[in-house]
Protein backbone atom coordinates (compact mmCIF):
# COMPACT_ATOMS: atom_id res chain seq x y z
CA UNK A 1 0.00 0.00 0.00
CA UNK A 2 2.92 2.64 0.82
CA UNK A 3 4.58 1.46 -2.57
CA UNK A 4 1.08 2.56 -4.26
CA UNK A 5 0.94 5.81 -2.17
CA UNK A 6 4.53 6.69 -3.12
CA UNK A 7 3.69 5.70 -6.82
CA UNK A 8 0.93 7.81 -6.94
CA UNK A 9 2.47 11.27 -4.79
CA UNK A 10 5.57 10.84 -7.49
CA UNK A 11 3.58 10.37 -10.81
CA UNK A 12 -0.10 11.85 -10.03
CA UNK A 13 -0.59 14.17 -7.46
CA UNK A 14 1.19 16.38 -6.01
CA UNK A 15 4.28 15.70 -8.09
CA UNK A 16 4.24 14.09 -11.92
CA UNK A 17 1.16 15.30 -13.86
CA UNK A 18 -0.72 17.62 -11.48
CA UNK A 19 2.62 19.91 -10.85
CA UNK A 20 3.18 19.52 -14.90
CA UNK A 21 -0.72 20.73 -15.50
CA UNK A 22 -0.37 23.50 -12.78
CA UNK A 23 2.86 24.66 -14.57
CA UNK A 24 1.31 25.29 -17.50
CA UNK A 25 -2.16 27.10 -16.46
CA UNK A 26 0.69 29.41 -14.53
CA UNK A 27 2.81 30.13 -17.61
CA UNK A 28 -0.87 30.85 -19.59
CA UNK A 29 -1.80 33.24 -16.49
CA UNK A 30 1.85 35.08 -16.90
CA UNK A 31 1.50 35.15 -20.67
CA UNK A 32 -2.19 36.46 -20.63
CA UNK A 33 -1.55 38.87 -18.10
CA UNK A 34 1.60 40.51 -20.10
CA UNK A 35 -0.33 40.46 -23.05
CA UNK A 36 -3.19 42.17 -21.28
CA UNK A 37 -0.62 44.89 -19.76
CA UNK A 38 0.39 45.36 -23.39
CA UNK A 39 -2.95 46.21 -24.49
CA UNK A 40 -3.62 42.46 -26.44
CA UNK A 41 -5.74 39.65 -26.37
CA UNK A 42 -3.16 37.10 -25.11
CA UNK A 43 -3.33 33.34 -25.74
CA UNK A 44 -6.32 31.41 -25.21
CA UNK A 45 -6.09 29.12 -21.71
CA UNK A 46 -4.89 25.64 -23.33
CA UNK A 47 -2.12 27.62 -25.64
CA UNK A 48 1.16 26.03 -22.79
CA UNK A 49 -1.11 22.51 -23.34
CA UNK A 50 -1.19 22.83 -27.38
CA UNK A 51 2.56 23.85 -27.56
CA UNK A 52 3.72 21.19 -26.02
CA UNK A 53 1.50 18.45 -27.46
CA UNK A 54 2.92 20.34 -30.45
CA UNK A 55 6.46 20.24 -30.07
CA UNK A 56 6.30 16.64 -28.48
CA UNK A 57 4.79 15.36 -31.72
CA UNK A 58 7.37 17.07 -33.74
CA UNK A 59 10.58 15.72 -35.30
CA UNK A 60 13.38 15.73 -33.25
CA UNK A 61 16.96 16.88 -35.28
CA UNK A 62 20.16 16.02 -33.67
CA UNK A 63 22.52 18.51 -35.10
CA UNK A 64 25.88 18.18 -36.17
CA UNK A 65 28.83 17.67 -33.90
CA UNK A 66 27.00 17.38 -30.69
CA UNK A 67 27.06 14.46 -28.64
CA UNK A 68 24.08 12.50 -28.72
CA UNK A 69 23.49 11.03 -25.99
CA UNK A 70 24.24 14.26 -23.62
CA UNK A 71 21.57 16.49 -26.01
CA UNK A 72 18.74 13.27 -25.63
CA UNK A 73 19.43 13.00 -21.91
CA UNK A 74 19.56 16.22 -20.65
CA UNK A 75 15.95 17.73 -20.85
CA UNK A 76 14.84 14.68 -18.92
CA UNK A 77 17.39 15.37 -16.44
CA UNK A 78 16.56 18.98 -16.03
CA UNK A 79 12.89 17.77 -16.15
CA UNK A 80 13.14 14.99 -12.78
CA UNK A 81 15.48 17.59 -11.11
CA UNK A 82 12.26 20.13 -11.08
CA UNK A 83 9.36 17.13 -10.21
CA UNK A 84 12.12 16.06 -7.53
CA UNK A 85 11.95 19.52 -6.00
CA UNK A 86 8.02 19.87 -5.65
CA UNK A 87 8.17 16.67 -3.37
CA UNK A 88 9.63 18.90 -1.15
CA UNK A 89 7.44 21.65 -1.03
CA UNK A 90 3.95 22.56 -0.07
CA UNK A 91 2.10 23.02 -3.17
CA UNK A 92 -1.44 22.73 -2.95
CA UNK A 93 -1.55 23.88 0.24
CA UNK A 94 -0.33 20.33 1.47
CA UNK A 95 1.83 19.42 3.45
CA UNK A 96 5.41 18.67 1.87
CA UNK A 97 5.61 14.83 0.80
CA UNK A 98 8.82 14.43 1.90
CA UNK A 99 10.65 16.28 4.28
CA UNK A 100 14.05 15.79 5.83
CA UNK A 101 16.35 18.36 7.98
CA UNK A 102 18.47 20.55 5.83
CA UNK A 103 15.79 19.88 2.55
CA UNK A 104 15.81 23.23 2.17
CA UNK A 105 19.08 23.24 0.72
CA UNK A 106 18.06 19.90 -1.39
CA UNK A 107 15.50 21.79 -2.96
CA UNK A 108 17.37 24.95 -3.69
CA UNK A 109 20.08 22.64 -5.79
CA UNK A 110 17.42 20.32 -7.10
CA UNK A 111 16.07 23.93 -8.53
CA UNK A 112 19.55 24.58 -10.43
CA UNK A 113 19.68 21.03 -11.95
CA UNK A 114 17.35 22.63 -14.55
CA UNK A 115 19.42 25.58 -14.99
CA UNK A 116 22.61 23.48 -15.25
CA UNK A 117 21.46 21.48 -17.38
CA UNK A 118 20.08 24.26 -20.05
CA UNK A 119 23.87 25.37 -19.59
CA UNK A 120 25.01 22.35 -20.13
CA UNK A 121 23.22 21.92 -23.48
CA UNK A 122 23.99 24.86 -25.38
CA UNK A 123 27.80 24.34 -24.38
CA UNK A 124 27.17 20.79 -25.98
CA UNK A 125 26.33 21.97 -29.41
CA UNK A 126 28.61 23.58 -31.90
CA UNK A 127 26.06 26.45 -32.55
CA UNK A 128 27.69 29.81 -31.68
CA UNK A 129 24.64 31.36 -30.34
CA UNK A 130 23.81 28.45 -28.12
CA UNK A 131 27.18 29.04 -26.47
CA UNK A 132 26.62 32.40 -26.27
CA UNK A 133 23.87 31.60 -24.39
CA UNK A 134 25.43 29.12 -22.06
CA UNK A 135 27.85 31.07 -20.81
CA UNK A 136 25.19 33.74 -20.37
CA UNK A 137 22.81 31.28 -18.41
CA UNK A 138 25.97 30.31 -16.46
CA UNK A 139 27.36 33.71 -15.41
CA UNK A 140 23.37 34.24 -14.44
CA UNK A 141 23.07 31.51 -12.91
CA UNK A 142 26.30 32.13 -10.47
CA UNK A 143 24.82 35.76 -10.09
CA UNK A 144 20.93 35.36 -8.90
CA UNK A 145 21.73 31.57 -6.96
CA UNK A 146 23.75 33.29 -3.94
CA UNK A 147 21.23 36.21 -2.86
CA UNK A 148 18.18 33.43 -3.78
CA UNK A 149 19.53 31.19 -1.27
CA UNK A 150 20.08 33.70 1.36
CA UNK A 151 16.91 35.63 0.53
CA UNK A 152 15.10 31.95 1.47
CA UNK A 153 17.65 31.39 4.35
CA UNK A 154 16.46 34.88 6.11
CA UNK A 155 13.30 32.71 7.16
CA UNK A 156 14.74 29.94 8.20
CA UNK A 157 17.64 31.76 10.65
CA UNK A 158 14.57 33.29 12.73
CA UNK A 159 12.45 30.14 11.92
CA UNK A 160 15.76 27.98 13.80
CA UNK A 161 15.34 25.38 11.28
CA UNK A 162 16.25 24.31 7.89
CA UNK A 163 13.10 22.23 7.11
CA UNK A 164 10.85 23.62 4.85
CA UNK A 165 7.45 22.46 6.42
CA UNK A 166 9.10 23.60 10.19
CA UNK A 167 9.82 26.99 7.88
CA UNK A 168 6.28 27.08 6.86
CA UNK A 169 4.84 26.36 9.61
CA UNK A 170 6.54 29.41 11.49
CA UNK A 171 5.93 32.06 8.35
CA UNK A 172 1.54 30.52 8.90
CA UNK A 173 2.43 32.64 12.41
CA UNK A 174 4.32 35.59 11.46
CA UNK A 175 4.10 37.54 8.27
CA UNK A 176 8.05 37.76 7.19
CA UNK A 177 7.09 40.10 4.23
CA UNK A 178 6.34 42.80 7.41
CA UNK A 179 10.05 41.76 9.37
CA UNK A 180 12.05 40.84 6.39
CA UNK A 181 11.12 43.35 3.10
CA UNK A 182 14.59 43.30 1.75
CA UNK A 183 14.52 39.37 1.73
CA UNK A 184 11.41 39.15 0.16
CA UNK A 185 12.32 41.55 -2.82
CA UNK A 186 15.60 39.58 -3.39
CA UNK A 187 13.68 36.68 -3.31
CA UNK A 188 11.38 37.57 -6.21
CA UNK A 189 13.66 39.43 -8.06
CA UNK A 190 16.24 36.00 -8.05
CA UNK A 191 13.11 33.81 -9.22
CA UNK A 192 12.57 36.13 -12.03
CA UNK A 193 16.46 35.84 -12.47
CA UNK A 194 16.00 31.93 -12.35
CA UNK A 195 13.28 31.66 -14.48
CA UNK A 196 14.89 33.93 -16.99
CA UNK A 197 12.05 36.19 -17.28
CA UNK A 198 12.39 39.97 -18.51
CA UNK A 199 14.39 41.79 -17.26
CA UNK A 200 16.75 39.32 -17.28
CA UNK A 201 16.40 37.02 -20.64
CA UNK A 202 19.62 38.01 -21.78
CA UNK A 203 20.76 34.35 -21.62
CA UNK A 204 17.35 33.91 -24.23
CA UNK A 205 17.64 37.29 -26.05
CA UNK A 206 15.78 36.33 -29.08
CA UNK A 207 16.77 40.24 -30.46
CA UNK A 208 20.58 39.14 -30.05
CA UNK A 209 21.17 35.24 -29.80
CA UNK A 210 18.64 33.59 -31.66
CA UNK A 211 17.12 31.69 -28.70
CA UNK A 212 20.04 31.49 -26.46
CA UNK A 213 21.09 27.89 -24.58
CA UNK A 214 18.26 25.93 -26.39
CA UNK A 215 18.62 27.30 -29.94
CA UNK A 216 19.49 24.04 -31.48
CA UNK A 217 16.88 22.15 -29.19
CA UNK A 218 13.58 20.95 -31.35
CA UNK A 219 10.79 19.30 -31.06
CA UNK A 220 10.35 16.54 -27.47
CA UNK A 221 13.93 18.53 -26.03
CA UNK A 222 12.55 22.23 -26.49
CA UNK A 223 9.33 20.74 -24.54
CA UNK A 224 10.55 18.77 -21.95
CA UNK A 225 12.65 22.17 -21.37
CA UNK A 226 9.70 24.15 -21.09
CA UNK A 227 7.75 21.72 -19.05
CA UNK A 228 10.94 22.19 -16.41
CA UNK A 229 10.26 25.83 -16.86
CA UNK A 230 6.80 25.88 -15.51
CA UNK A 231 7.19 23.25 -12.69
CA UNK A 232 10.21 25.75 -10.99
CA UNK A 233 7.89 28.68 -11.47
CA UNK A 234 5.47 27.33 -9.43
CA UNK A 235 7.69 25.44 -6.98
CA UNK A 236 9.31 29.19 -6.74
CA UNK A 237 5.99 30.59 -6.41
CA UNK A 238 5.41 28.65 -3.54
CA UNK A 239 8.52 28.85 -1.48
CA UNK A 240 8.42 32.52 -1.83
CA UNK A 241 4.70 32.76 -0.59
CA UNK A 242 4.63 30.28 2.06
CA UNK A 243 8.05 32.12 3.33
CA UNK A 244 7.43 35.34 3.08
CA UNK A 245 3.52 36.25 3.03
CA UNK A 246 2.20 34.22 5.19
CA UNK A 247 2.42 30.79 4.48
CA UNK A 248 0.22 28.55 2.37
CA UNK A 249 -2.16 26.29 4.61
CA UNK A 250 -4.77 25.51 2.68
CA UNK A 251 -5.25 25.16 -1.31
CA UNK A 252 -6.94 28.37 -1.77
CA UNK A 253 -4.45 30.45 0.05
CA UNK A 254 -1.87 28.45 -1.71
CA UNK A 255 -3.89 29.80 -5.09
CA UNK A 256 -4.73 33.05 -4.21
CA UNK A 257 -0.83 33.78 -2.83
CA UNK A 258 1.03 32.65 -5.24
CA UNK A 259 -1.33 34.04 -8.35
CA UNK A 260 -0.89 37.46 -6.62
CA UNK A 261 2.99 37.48 -7.00
CA UNK A 262 2.79 35.97 -10.57
CA UNK A 263 0.75 39.06 -11.03
CA UNK A 264 3.03 41.73 -9.91
CA UNK A 265 6.32 39.22 -11.48
CA UNK A 266 3.99 39.95 -14.72
CA UNK A 267 3.71 43.79 -14.41
CA UNK A 268 7.21 43.57 -13.54
CA UNK A 269 7.83 41.81 -16.88
CA UNK A 270 5.87 44.80 -18.59
CA UNK A 271 7.25 47.53 -16.89
CA UNK A 272 11.25 46.81 -16.93
CA UNK A 273 13.69 46.37 -20.20
CA UNK A 274 16.39 44.18 -19.98
CA UNK A 275 19.69 44.48 -18.43
CA UNK A 276 22.83 43.21 -20.53
CA UNK A 277 24.01 40.50 -18.37
CA UNK A 278 26.93 42.48 -16.53
CA UNK A 279 24.49 45.03 -15.65
CA UNK A 280 22.58 41.65 -14.23
CA UNK A 281 25.65 40.61 -12.15
CA UNK A 282 26.55 43.95 -10.85
CA UNK A 283 22.89 43.67 -9.63
CA UNK A 284 22.91 40.73 -7.59
CA UNK A 285 26.32 41.06 -6.23
CA UNK A 286 26.77 44.93 -5.37
CA UNK A 287 22.74 45.27 -4.13
CA UNK A 288 21.44 42.11 -3.81
CA UNK A 289 23.71 39.81 -2.25
CA UNK A 290 24.97 42.48 0.07
CA UNK A 291 21.45 44.00 1.25
CA UNK A 292 20.57 40.50 2.02
CA UNK A 293 23.62 40.37 4.21
CA UNK A 294 22.75 43.78 6.28
CA UNK A 295 19.23 42.18 7.36
CA UNK A 296 20.95 38.85 8.07
CA UNK A 297 23.11 41.35 10.48
CA UNK A 298 20.10 42.99 11.30
CA UNK A 299 18.09 39.92 12.02
CA UNK A 300 20.86 38.34 14.49
CA UNK A 301 21.44 41.28 16.63
CA UNK A 302 17.68 41.59 17.29
CA UNK A 303 17.85 38.42 18.33
CA UNK A 304 20.61 38.66 20.69
CA UNK A 305 18.42 42.10 21.88
CA UNK A 306 15.81 40.17 22.84
CA UNK A 307 17.33 36.83 23.83
CA UNK B 1 -18.15 11.44 -30.53
CA UNK B 2 -17.41 8.07 -32.03
CA UNK B 3 -16.35 5.29 -30.24
CA UNK B 4 -14.80 2.86 -32.82
CA UNK B 5 -12.20 4.97 -33.43
CA UNK B 6 -8.65 3.36 -32.56
CA UNK B 7 -5.91 5.02 -30.23
CA UNK B 8 -4.20 5.66 -33.26
CA UNK B 9 -6.75 8.23 -35.11
CA UNK B 10 -7.06 9.86 -31.86
CA UNK B 11 -2.97 10.64 -31.29
CA UNK B 12 -3.29 12.21 -34.94
CA UNK B 13 -6.16 13.91 -34.02
CA UNK B 14 -4.80 15.66 -30.60
CA UNK B 15 -1.64 15.93 -32.80
CA UNK B 16 -3.32 18.54 -35.60
CA UNK B 17 -5.40 19.76 -32.93
CA UNK B 18 -1.84 20.68 -31.74
CA UNK B 19 -0.62 21.94 -34.40
CA UNK B 20 -3.29 24.29 -35.42
CA UNK B 21 -3.47 25.77 -32.34
CA UNK B 22 0.14 26.60 -32.10
CA UNK B 23 1.80 27.74 -35.16
CA UNK B 24 5.41 29.15 -34.76
CA UNK B 25 6.62 30.95 -37.06
CA UNK B 26 9.63 32.37 -38.35
CA UNK B 27 10.44 35.46 -40.94
CA UNK B 28 12.97 35.10 -43.88
CA UNK B 29 13.92 37.96 -46.02
CA UNK B 30 15.09 36.88 -49.38
CA UNK B 31 15.48 40.15 -50.93
CA UNK B 32 12.49 41.93 -50.23
CA UNK B 33 12.28 45.54 -50.33
CA UNK B 34 11.18 45.66 -46.73
CA UNK B 35 7.22 46.68 -47.19
CA UNK B 36 6.27 43.24 -46.58
CA UNK B 37 8.73 43.20 -44.06
CA UNK B 38 7.17 45.94 -42.46
CA UNK B 39 3.47 44.92 -42.57
CA UNK B 40 4.49 41.27 -40.94
CA UNK B 41 5.74 43.14 -37.98
CA UNK B 42 2.71 45.21 -37.94
CA UNK B 43 0.67 41.75 -37.81
CA UNK B 44 2.61 40.93 -34.68
CA UNK B 45 1.97 44.24 -32.82
CA UNK B 46 -0.54 44.46 -30.14
CA UNK B 47 -3.27 46.11 -32.67
CA UNK B 48 -3.52 42.69 -34.37
CA UNK B 49 -1.76 40.11 -31.83
CA UNK B 50 -1.10 37.01 -33.71
CA UNK B 51 -0.82 35.01 -30.44
CA UNK B 52 -4.62 35.04 -29.68
CA UNK B 53 -4.25 32.31 -32.72
CA UNK B 54 -1.53 30.99 -30.80
CA UNK B 55 1.64 32.19 -33.32
CA UNK B 56 4.76 33.78 -31.71
CA UNK B 57 7.31 34.56 -33.54
CA UNK B 58 10.78 32.43 -33.09
CA UNK B 59 14.11 33.40 -33.63
CA UNK B 60 15.40 30.23 -34.12
CA UNK B 61 14.46 28.19 -37.37
CA UNK B 62 14.50 24.63 -35.06
CA UNK B 63 11.74 26.31 -32.78
CA UNK B 64 9.75 27.07 -35.87
CA UNK B 65 7.14 25.39 -37.96
CA UNK B 66 5.88 28.08 -40.27
CA UNK B 67 8.43 29.70 -42.40
CA UNK B 68 7.11 33.29 -43.43
CA UNK B 69 8.80 34.41 -46.76
CA UNK B 70 9.48 37.48 -48.19
CA UNK B 71 10.57 39.11 -51.69
CA UNK B 72 11.83 37.48 -54.46
CA UNK B 73 14.48 35.21 -53.94
CA UNK B 74 18.10 36.58 -55.11
CA UNK B 75 21.01 34.03 -56.06
CA UNK B 76 22.28 35.06 -53.09
CA UNK B 77 19.45 34.69 -50.33
CA UNK B 78 18.64 31.18 -52.09
CA UNK B 79 21.23 29.11 -50.60
CA UNK B 80 20.90 30.67 -47.12
CA UNK B 81 16.39 30.06 -47.67
CA UNK B 82 17.38 26.54 -48.37
CA UNK B 83 19.52 26.31 -45.45
CA UNK B 84 16.91 28.06 -43.12
CA UNK B 85 14.42 25.70 -44.30
CA UNK B 86 16.09 22.36 -44.12
CA UNK B 87 16.63 23.65 -40.41
CA UNK B 88 13.23 23.43 -39.34
CA UNK B 89 12.01 20.46 -37.83
CA UNK B 90 9.44 18.10 -40.06
CA UNK B 91 6.21 18.85 -40.71
CA UNK B 92 6.87 22.63 -41.68
CA UNK B 93 4.93 25.33 -43.80
CA UNK B 94 5.78 27.86 -46.23
CA UNK B 95 3.90 31.25 -46.28
CA UNK B 96 4.97 33.22 -49.15
CA UNK B 97 4.08 37.08 -48.54
CA UNK B 98 3.59 39.84 -51.08
CA UNK B 99 3.69 39.44 -55.04
CA UNK B 100 7.75 39.17 -55.16
CA UNK B 101 7.52 36.01 -53.08
CA UNK B 102 4.71 34.70 -55.43
CA UNK B 103 6.20 35.95 -58.60
CA UNK B 104 9.33 38.03 -58.43
CA UNK B 105 6.62 41.02 -58.92
CA UNK B 106 8.84 44.51 -60.10
CA UNK B 107 12.18 42.28 -59.72
CA UNK B 108 10.80 39.53 -62.43
CA UNK B 109 13.82 39.13 -65.10
CA UNK B 110 15.78 41.14 -62.93
CA UNK B 111 19.75 39.04 -63.86
CA UNK B 112 19.90 38.73 -59.75
CA UNK B 113 16.57 37.05 -59.57
CA UNK B 114 15.56 33.52 -59.48
CA UNK B 115 11.91 33.91 -59.12
CA UNK B 116 9.12 33.72 -56.54
CA UNK B 117 9.77 31.42 -53.29
CA UNK B 118 8.68 28.80 -54.69
CA UNK B 119 10.96 28.36 -57.37
CA UNK B 120 13.22 27.11 -54.41
CA UNK B 121 10.70 25.88 -51.85
CA UNK B 122 7.28 23.80 -51.84
CA UNK B 123 5.01 26.91 -50.87
CA UNK B 124 2.26 26.60 -48.89
CA UNK B 125 0.12 29.96 -48.82
CA UNK B 126 0.04 32.17 -51.23
CA UNK B 127 -0.52 35.88 -49.84
CA UNK B 128 -0.57 38.65 -52.53
CA UNK B 129 -0.43 42.33 -52.43
CA UNK B 130 2.50 45.04 -52.31
CA UNK B 131 2.73 44.81 -49.23
CA UNK B 132 -0.11 42.72 -48.16
CA UNK B 133 -2.32 44.50 -45.19
CA UNK B 134 -2.15 42.75 -41.73
CA UNK B 135 -5.08 41.49 -42.30
CA UNK B 136 -4.26 39.90 -45.55
CA UNK B 137 -1.47 38.46 -43.76
CA UNK B 138 -3.63 37.10 -40.82
CA UNK B 139 -6.06 35.77 -43.77
CA UNK B 140 -3.50 33.75 -45.25
CA UNK B 141 -2.16 32.21 -41.76
CA UNK B 142 -5.54 31.21 -40.67
CA UNK B 143 -6.49 29.64 -44.28
CA UNK B 144 -3.22 27.53 -43.81
CA UNK B 145 -4.66 26.56 -39.97
CA UNK B 146 -7.85 25.74 -41.46
CA UNK B 147 -6.32 23.34 -43.91
CA UNK B 148 -4.77 21.76 -41.40
CA UNK B 149 -8.06 21.02 -39.75
CA UNK B 150 -9.13 19.50 -42.90
CA UNK B 151 -6.17 16.72 -42.83
CA UNK B 152 -3.98 19.00 -45.03
CA UNK B 153 -0.73 17.27 -45.80
CA UNK B 154 2.37 20.05 -46.29
CA UNK B 155 3.74 21.32 -49.78
CA UNK B 156 6.79 19.51 -48.95
CA UNK B 157 5.37 16.16 -48.23
CA UNK B 158 3.38 16.22 -51.04
CA UNK B 159 5.41 16.52 -54.03
CA UNK B 160 7.84 14.59 -51.92
CA UNK B 161 10.90 17.18 -52.72
CA UNK B 162 12.56 17.88 -49.61
CA UNK B 163 15.76 19.05 -51.21
CA UNK B 164 15.18 21.32 -54.38
CA UNK B 165 16.24 20.75 -57.14
CA UNK B 166 19.69 23.66 -57.92
CA UNK B 167 18.58 26.03 -60.65
CA UNK B 168 21.06 26.42 -62.94
CA UNK B 169 23.07 29.57 -62.96
CA UNK B 170 22.58 31.09 -66.66
CA UNK B 171 24.16 33.53 -68.20
CA UNK B 172 23.42 37.09 -67.03
CA UNK B 173 21.32 38.95 -69.56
Amino acid sequence: MSTLNALITLVVFPGGLAILLTGMIYEWVDRKLVARLQNRMGPRWYQPLADTVKLLAKEEVLPNGVHAQMFYALPVIALAGALTATLYVPVFGLRPAYSFNGDLIVTVYLLSVLTLCMGLAGANTLNRYALIGATRTLTQLFSYEAPFLLALLGPALVAGSWQIGEIADYAERHWLILTQPVGFLVAIIGLMGKLELPPFDAPEAETEIVAGALTEYSGRGLALFRLGKGVELVIGLTLVAAFYLGGVANPLLFFAKTLLLLAGMAAMQTLLTRLRIDQTVGLWWRYGALLVLAQYLAVIVWQGVMA
Amino acid sequence: MEFNKTWQDMLEQLKTWARVNSPWAIHFNSGSCNGCDIEILATLTPRYDMERFGLKLQGSPRHADVLICTGPVTRQARDRLIRIYEQMPDPKFVIAVGSCALSGGAFQGCYNILGGIDQVLPVDVYVPGCPPRPEAIIDGVVKLLEQLKAGYQPAARRSGVLRPVPVPVTDAG
